[in-house]
């Protein structure tokens, strides 16, 4: 099974959320406040990146880079890179994968590669 | 609504403090008291981040106003994320300005070195969203690299401009004893040099060590009052004259141009306007510079320079103490420090000591209308305060 990070599209203006809200930031329909979900498109570009040293201490590593990436359609996600020599505007794509161990707890998010 | 007038003011050093967080909250407390000339308050608001976290204390404002003997006065723990201070500030003005209360003490504490300053990071990027940002290992020094990265791009910022940031805040410490740090640091050292590298790595690329503020424990003070008290206390009228406040989206990736602040934009607009002055009349700032990006992009935003010409201002030496407009004279968060709840009140503090004429060395010369920026989360709440002396 593919795994998505999901998108929340307002049932009444078609608005789409990423993280989720509660109420549409676009109509602030609050009657119905419903919303559909939508799997977020897995390509687009680098939009900027940072290479954290010394990351906090969930992760056994030296240094973290970490992005915001425009995916097609225009909705933007923050997420890790699993890329050598990041470039601001390059073409990447993402995978959905364990992101994140604390004890007990994995997390999952969008990892991206160059494409 | 009544007018709020500063009558005392206190701080304590912003550095590694190896007292409890209730005495870090108390000393500055203690010469606020005595700066006013008063010995009862109606209400204490204390500032702070991380008490429960970090130390382990909740209820904070309950033991402070006990260890300080000023109960039966009313009492609450402001929380507003690094803005928590000048937060409180604000529920001084309004407890004030609305008649509830004469006599209202702020107090700013924050003790983040009882953790190490990994710890302390991991402990201030909780701010972020838990699912979008967190969970991936963003800290703020992560947001703020990234922020950096396109601010740079778009409006030709260069490490260079960072570099001067940090070395004029560092300067301006230098005369201030309660600051961090006393570090007389030099473009030389920290960029051009061989040892640069070492002396200055980066951090969260393409932001390294000097762009960065340092972790701190601290403390400051300021009591707020009415116009007729202050006629009793002989103390120079300092007026917390305008108040704004603004959010914006939690997730940086959400803002429709991620390089804008628009928080800062619109809490510098409403402080500006509510005390009725506009951004070229400000004679002395203190603006959040966790970042030293963020003292660029903050002058902009809150409309002193241009947008895209911070960095020019700063080249100008428009900037400096002795420039037309100081921005840090106290060192600035890079500089003097980041105890984070406390830091709002430490930003007012040294304006109101820049308006009464008290900050010596780096006295702003002729100082009577000053600001402060105080930015909490990554620009997604924002508390701009506007102080006048008047004659
Ligand atoms: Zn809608």
């Amino acid at each position: 099974m593919e795994l998505n990070i999901y998108a929340y599209k307002c049932k009444r203006c078609g608005q789409l959320h990423y993280p989720y809200k509660t109420i549409c930031k676009k109509c602030g329909d609050n009657d119905h406040n419903e919303f559909d979900i939508v799997a977020l498109p897995k390509n687009g570009k680098l939009l900027t990146y940072t290479i954290l040293y010394n990351p906090p201490s969930d992760f056994e590593v030296a240094a973290l880079c970490l992005g915001i990436v425009e995916l097609e359609g225009g909705m933007r996600i923050t997420g890790q890179l699993d890329i050598k020599n990041p470039k601001t505007g390059m073409k990447v794509a993402g995978k959905v994968e364990v992101v994140r161990i604390d004890g007990y707890n994995k997390h999952l998010g969008m990892v991206f590669y160059q494409e | 609504m009544r007018e709020v007038y500063v009558a005392g003011i206190g701080i304590t050093s912003f550095s590694r403090l190896e007292y409890p967080l209730v005495e870090i909250a108390a000393y500055p407390a203690l010469m606020a008291l005595r700066d006013a000339g008063i010995k009862k308050v109606d209400q204490v608001y204390v500032a702070n981040m991380g008490s429960g976290r970090i130390n382990g204390q909740t209820g904070l404002a309950s033991a402070v106003v006990d260890h300080l003997s000023l109960t039966p006065a009313a009492a609450e723990t402001i929380e507003n994320g690094p803005a928590s201070g000048a937060s409180a500030i604000k529920q001084g003005y309004m407890a004030i300005a609305s008649g509830m209360y004469n006599t209202v003490m702020v107090i700013g504490a924050e003790r983040m070195r009882e953790v190490n300053p990994l710890e302390a990071t991991d402990f201030v990027a909780t701010l972020t969203h838990p699912l979008a940002e967190y969970i991936y290992g963003i800290t703020l020094p992560s947001l703020a690299g990234m922020f950096a990265r396109m601010y740079m791009d778009k409006y030709g910022v260069t490490s260079r401009h960072l570099a001067m940031v940090a070395v004029k805040n560092h300067k301006n410490a230098l005369d201030n004893f309660y600051a961090h740090l006393h570090e007389d640091i030099t473009i030389e050292g920290i960029l051009d040099s061989p040892e640069a590298s070492t002396n200055n790595p980066f951090v969260a690329d393409p932001l390294r060590f000097y762009d960065v503020c340092p972790v701190s424990d601290g403390g400051a003070c300021i009591i707020l009052t009415t116009a007729e008290n202050m006629k009793k206390l002989n103390k120079p009228m300092i007026k917390l004259a305008g108040i704004g406040q603004a959010t914006d989206t939690h997730c940086v990736h959400e803002r429709n141009d991620p390089t804008d602040l628009l928080a800062v934009r619109e809490a510098a607009r409403q402080s500006f306007a509510m005390a009725k002055i506009k951004p070229e009349n400000v004679d002395v700032a203190e603006l959040h510079d966790a970042f030293t990006i963020l003292e660029i992009a903050e002058s902009e935003e809150v409309g002193f320079f241009k947008k895209g010409e911070g960095h020019k201002a700063l080249e100008k030496g428009l900037t400096k103490i002795g420039g037309k407009l100081p921005i840090n004279p106290s060192g600035g968060l890079k500089a003097k420090g980041h105890p984070v709840g406390a830091t709002g009140v430490g930003q007012a503090h040294e304006i109101v000591l820049q308006l009464r004429g008290g900050a010596a060395k780096r006295q702003v010369k002729n100082a009577k209308i000053g600001f402060t920026c105080n930015f909490g989360g990554f620009g997604n709440n924002v508390v701009c305060l506007t102080f006048i002396k008047e004659n």
